[in-house]
């Protein structure tokens, strides 16, 4: 029996104010666009648009648990996945885009089983961590107590991020049940309509460049930082560039490292123009991520092979002084280097050993930002990963932080199937935003700031800043502290 | 291991951020040492002093040679020990950020009899620096071996800069013109000071007391002014490559350094002590027509 | 959307008078009542039925005032699960078959729906814009079609099953029994729809001097969350006496309670001994 005052446009009243701005909000974007009919229209518990490692790894932890293995889930990406299924290279050589994955991180990916799917030869733990002022020298150690080394004593495991995505991938075809749509892009989300088979006004309906239609109870924006799903929802995203560049490459070392292969160390030296980081890889390589200035990341992009390999060994020794001149000169780093570090004092042992090499087109550069959603989740809308939050790379923990996501929203998702809820709906989705988002805001916070305060040479804020580093570095409770709340082990702050 | 090393490290260096922190040095030494326990010497002629013994060093030093002006060793003394902790390291990146600088760094040519011909200088045009130079030289009877060595800045690199800059200071009565005399050598004291900030340079000024009143009021109204302002405004003076400029025309490279050319003091001082003669003359004068005498 | 009555400002000797006539007083067991009552055809309370007709237009808004009703939505199957647990022999894992009495706007006639372990759902309120709201909601999720059934009519209006297969493994009662006028007839009514085996849930509030200052003071008067006159606090019935009132009647056994309690900021939260004192459900489990 349907009653006569229940057509749509008079559903207005009934409907929560919050659906109802939205589907004037979404008229207005898409009245020219004709609605959906129903018969082709595919009805999915989850779309996923974004096959990065936040969307793949939402796949495999709801296909892996048996409460939310029933949902119906696709995945849209508008790249081939080929080059990840693929993705295959010697020994010897290293893709440039790495990331560090804290111990919590692959606890969950082992979890979810797919862990077990990465190549693990190709994963680089380290359990120290030396980060210094490169302006004063002032030097900070993160290190796991030898005790701890047994029980997973590790700061944190260096990985490709295409070594990551393989193994999701990897275990989200295992675990069958998804369906991939792979090399389509999303051509436009609008709300659907009311049809015989069911209102589906506050349901996004996605369509692809081959036509195809897909309503989503629940759409899952794991697309990046330009996020097309946020657009859709209305969501703003707020921030700031940098102004500075992430500047990758693969490096050659000398040697294993000073700790030898048993015992690998991250390093990071904080230069006025950004932090220049060294990060262990297996055997004789390491990961660059220096973040510097537009200029100084092109230049440093355009040196021959042993120039760039002069100037990043004198990135972690030489005096500020002589960076910036090193950055004037069109050639001739690798010989202006040499002399400088006769004269420049520095422990060899306190820095990364010599680089002796750069991969053959591994350097890359990437801008840097701030962004951070105003919400995380709509009606039938959640973002995760990039699409929520972009942060600055100096503590490692865009991805980890993407993983946290993904795991709460996997935790409220199933929580919401185990209790006959729909998983789309905003009210059931805010446990997620509630757990993640002033815990990525703190952490974006002090991340951001911890950049503005090494982004000087001002001495007197250079004073303060050793000083406090020493401080910390003096004590072990306060500095345990901050270990296991970069690896993601600590107590809950909020 | 990292963290082991590291507790050492500081428990040794206690106020070292303050040392360090204005410095470009990355790393600083395990410098724990005492009178009885003195370190190697960084470089030949080197002598390592503990932190009291630099301050009293600093402090003995200023005082004697303030008492005797003509120790040229104890202002030397007193400049190595007051250059640390940030002065002389300023001094280095200045040189380090400029080409030339860091030329002369990497050749470190020292000025002295053995390396400059005084024959060739004297063949150098009127008005060459090298020719002016020399003629200081030839006027003051002092050769450019009178230098002392630098002994107690402990960066090698930073006690050749030392070195470097007392080699050069008379270039730059060349470059300026200021005379060799108390007034003209203050006059200059302030130049470098305001170009430099080496602290000696500024605590010599302390000596502008023992001037004449009228010397004084010249200082603080034309010389003074100028010191701080061409001091500020000039390039680097540490930066000349001065074996390279001796044939150069010394009005050309003031023009390219941003110096302009103080008030000619000896002609002030001609102007005015013929003012005062003509004065005590007239006054003479004046007197013989009282038929005082 | 506002509340039908603004909240009262407490200075107003009007709503002071209003507050002295809903004050808890002496009430009466309403299980010890029900004797001198004369039999009514419907266990529906007419004044009711309109109040909520009023609600219905709220009952969807997660801001609304049956926010806390969404809330509190996922225990009431944590309690079920909890009951089910507590069989000797283990629940089908499919197939089970709910009718829940007082429907409102569906969030817990949905939410069955929508379980994995679910036959099929039949929902029935009185009020039909409540009704109304219901089914025009359920259309919004295209699954719940097949597997739910909103009936507009009292437990009197449904026909009596006339076989086992009729009746129902789960009979929920979910914030109905303090509306009810006679409670202890309309418990009466509901039997013969629990399958031998199947089991009676339902959630209400304590009548206490707590619940009448959360409920009727708070949430109703100075925080305004809840429509005016949403609770009769006479009504309330305590644990005890639906214990009592099942221990009378023959084939039913292991009542069980459990007290929640809202905390601010966190949710509901199973709390023991708070069945004494506020919101808590009861689960019988009707004899094989």
């Amino acid at each position: 029996m349907k009653s006569p005052n229940l057509r749509p446009r008079n559903l207005g009243e009934y409907v929560c104010s919050n659906c109802t701005r939205q589907l004037r909000r979404q008229r207005r974007t898409y009245a020219t666009t004709t609605l959906a009919s129903p018969s082709n229209l595919d009805i999915y518990d989850i779309v996923c648009v974004g096959g990065g490692p936040a969307g793949l790894s939402l796949l495999a932890a709801l296909r892996s648990n048996p409460l939310t293995s029933r949902l119906r889930i696709a995945l849209i990406e508008s790249q081939s996945l080929s080059p990840t299924r693929t993705f295959s290279l010697p020994s010897t050589q290293f893709s440039n885009r790495c990331s560090s994955l804290t111990p919590s991180s692959v606890r969950f990916l082992k979890d979810i089983g797919a862990w077990q799917h990465v190549q693990r030869e190709r994963v680089q733990p380290y359990s120290e961590m030396r980060v210094w002022d490169g302006v004063s020298g002032t030097s900070i150690d993160f290190a796991v107590p030898e005790q701890e080394m047994g029980v997973g004593g590790v700061v944190a495991y260096m990985n490709e991020n295409l070594n990551l995505t393989q193994g999701l991938l990897r275990r989200v075809e295992e675990l069958g049940g998804v369906e991939v749509i792979e090399g389509e892009t999303v051509e436009n989300i609008r709300l659907g309509s009311d049809t015989t088979n069911g209102d589906f006004s506050s349901w996004p309906v996605l369509r692809t460049n081959s036509g195809r239609e897909l309503a989503a109870r629940l759409l899952v924006g794991a697309d990046g930082g330009n996020s097309p799903v946020r657009a859709f929802a209305g969501i703003e995203s707020r921030g700031w560039d940098y102004e500075r560049f992430g500047v990758v490459a693969t490096l050659k070392m000398e040697g294993e490292g000073w700790g030898g292969n048993a015992r690998k160390i991250a390093y990071q030296r904080f230069l006025p123009t950004g932090p220049v980081a060294c990060l262990p890889m297996p055997g004789n390589h390491c990961t660059l991520v220096w973040s510097t200035t537009p200029e100084l990341a092109q230049k440093l992009k355009s040196l021959s092979p042993t120039d760039f390999v002069a100037l990043v060994n004198a990135a972690f020794r030489l005096g500020v002084t002589d960076l910036k001149y090193l950055h004037t000169l069109e050639s001739g780093q690798e010989e202006e280097v040499s002399w400088r570090e006769q004269h420049t004092p520095f422990s060899a042992e306190q820095v990364p050993q010599k680089v002796v090499g750069v991969q053959e087109g591994s350097v890359a550069m990437f801008p840097l930002k701030f962004r951070h959603a105003d919400t995380y989740i709509g009606q039938r809308v959640a973002l995760i990963g990039d699409a929520a939050h972009t942060t600055h790379p100096l503590a490692g923990q865009g991805l980890n932080q993407g993983q946290g996501d993904v795991e709460a929203l996997a935790n409220t998702v199933s929580y919401s199937v185990e209790h006959g809820m729909d998983i789309g709906v905003r009210m059931n989705l805010e446990s997620y935003e509630s757990e993640r988002y002033a815990k990525n805001h703190l952490l974006m916070g002090v991340v951001d700031k911890l950049h503005k305060l090494y982004a000087t040479e001002n001495p007197g804020v250079v004073g303060i800043r050793s000083l406090g580093l020493r401080a910390v570095n003096r004590l072990d409770g306060v500095k345990g502290f901050f270990m296991r709340q970069a690896s993601g082990t600590g107590e809950k702050l909020l | 291991m990292a963290l082991g090393l590291n507790r050492h490290l500081l428990a040794s260096g206690l106020p070292k951020e303050l040392i360090t922190a204005c410095t470009t040095t990355t790393y600083q030494y395990p410098r724990h040492f005492s009178v009885l326990n003195r370190p190697l010497p960084n470089y030949e002629g080197h002598v390592p002093l503990t932190r009291l013994e630099k301050t009293g060093l600093a402090i003995g030093s200023a005082v004697y040679s303030l008492y005797n002006p003509y120790r040229a060793d104890l202002i030397a003394a007193l400049g190595e020990a007051t250059a640390t902790p940030y002065f002389i390291y300023r001094l280095r990146d200045a040189m380090l950020s400029d080409p030339t600088g860091r030329r002369i760094l990497r050749d470190r040519p020292r000025i002295s009899s053995k390396t400059l011909s005084m024959e060739h200088l004297r063949s150098l045009p009127e008005n060459s620096v090298g020719r002016t130079y020399v003629g200081w030289l030839d006027r003051e009877g002092v050769s450019p071996d009178t230098r002392d060595s630098v002994k107690y800045i402990d960066d090698e690199e930073c006690a050749y800069v030392m070195q470097r800059y007392r080699e050069c200071h008379d270039l730059y009565h060349a470059l300026t013109g200021l005379p060799i005399f108390r007034e003209g050598e203050i006059a200059l004291k302030a130049f470098e000071f305001a170009n430099t900030l080496l602290p000696m340079t500024g605590m010599s000024l302390a000596s502008v007391i023992t001037l004449k009143p009228t010397e004084r009021k010249r200082f603080f109204q034309i010389y003074l002014p100028w010191a701080m302002d061409n001091g500020v405004k000039s390039k680097e003076v540490i930066n000349i490559y001065w074996e390279e400029q001796l044939g150069r025309n010394v009005e050309s490279l003031r023009v390219e350094l941003g110096i302009d050319k103080p008030v000619d003091m000896r002609d002030i001082r001609k102007k005015d002590r013929a003012r005062r003669k003509a004065e005590k003359e007239a006054k003479e004068r004046s007197g013989d027509s009282l038929g005082i005498n | 959307m506002a509340p039908p009555i603004a909240p009262i400002r407490p200075t107003s000797l009007r709503n002071l008078n209003l507050l002295l006539r809903t004050a808890p007083r002496f009430v009466q067991n309403q299980f010890r009542n029900h004797n001198t009552s004369t039999s009514s055809t419907s266990s529906v309370n007419p004044t009711e039925v309109s109040h909520f007709n009023a609600l219905a237009s709220t009952w969807w808004d997660p801001h609304g005032s049956s926010r806390l009703l969404h809330l509190m939505n996922p225990l009431r199957h944590d309690f079920i699960r909890g009951c089910h647990a507590s069989q000797p022999e283990p629940v089908a894992k499919e197939g089970l078959h709910y009718l829940d009495i007082g429907c409102g706007g569906g969030i817990f006639a949905e939410s069955a729906a929508r379980l994995g372990s679910t036959g099929s759902v039949t929902a029935i309120d009185p009020s039909p814009e409540i009704l109304a709201v219901a089914k025009s909601h359920a259309r919004q999720d295209p699954a719940l079609a097949s597997r739910l059934r909103y009936l507009n009519t009292s437990i009197e209006g449904l026909p009596k099953p006339a076989s086992l297969g009729g009746q129902y493994d789960i009979l929920s009662l979910f914030e109905v029994i303090e509306h009810i006028t006679h409670p202890a007839e309309f418990l009466d009514q509901c039997t013969p729809f629990v399958r031998p085996g199947g089991w009676l849930i339902m959630s209400t509030i304590a009548r206490t001097w707590t619940s009448w200052i959360t409920t009727k003071l708070v949430a109703e008067d100075i925080v305004g969350i809840v429509p005016r006159g949403t609770h009769d606090w006479e009504k309330y019935i305590n644990e005890d006496e639906l214990k009592g009132h099942f221990s009378k009647k023959s084939g039913w056994n292991s009542p069980r309670v459990v007290g929640v309690v809202y905390v601010p900021g966190l949710g509901w939260k199973e709390v023991d001994g708070s069945e004494k004192v506020g919101n808590y459900f009861f689960g019988i489990r009707r004899d094989e």
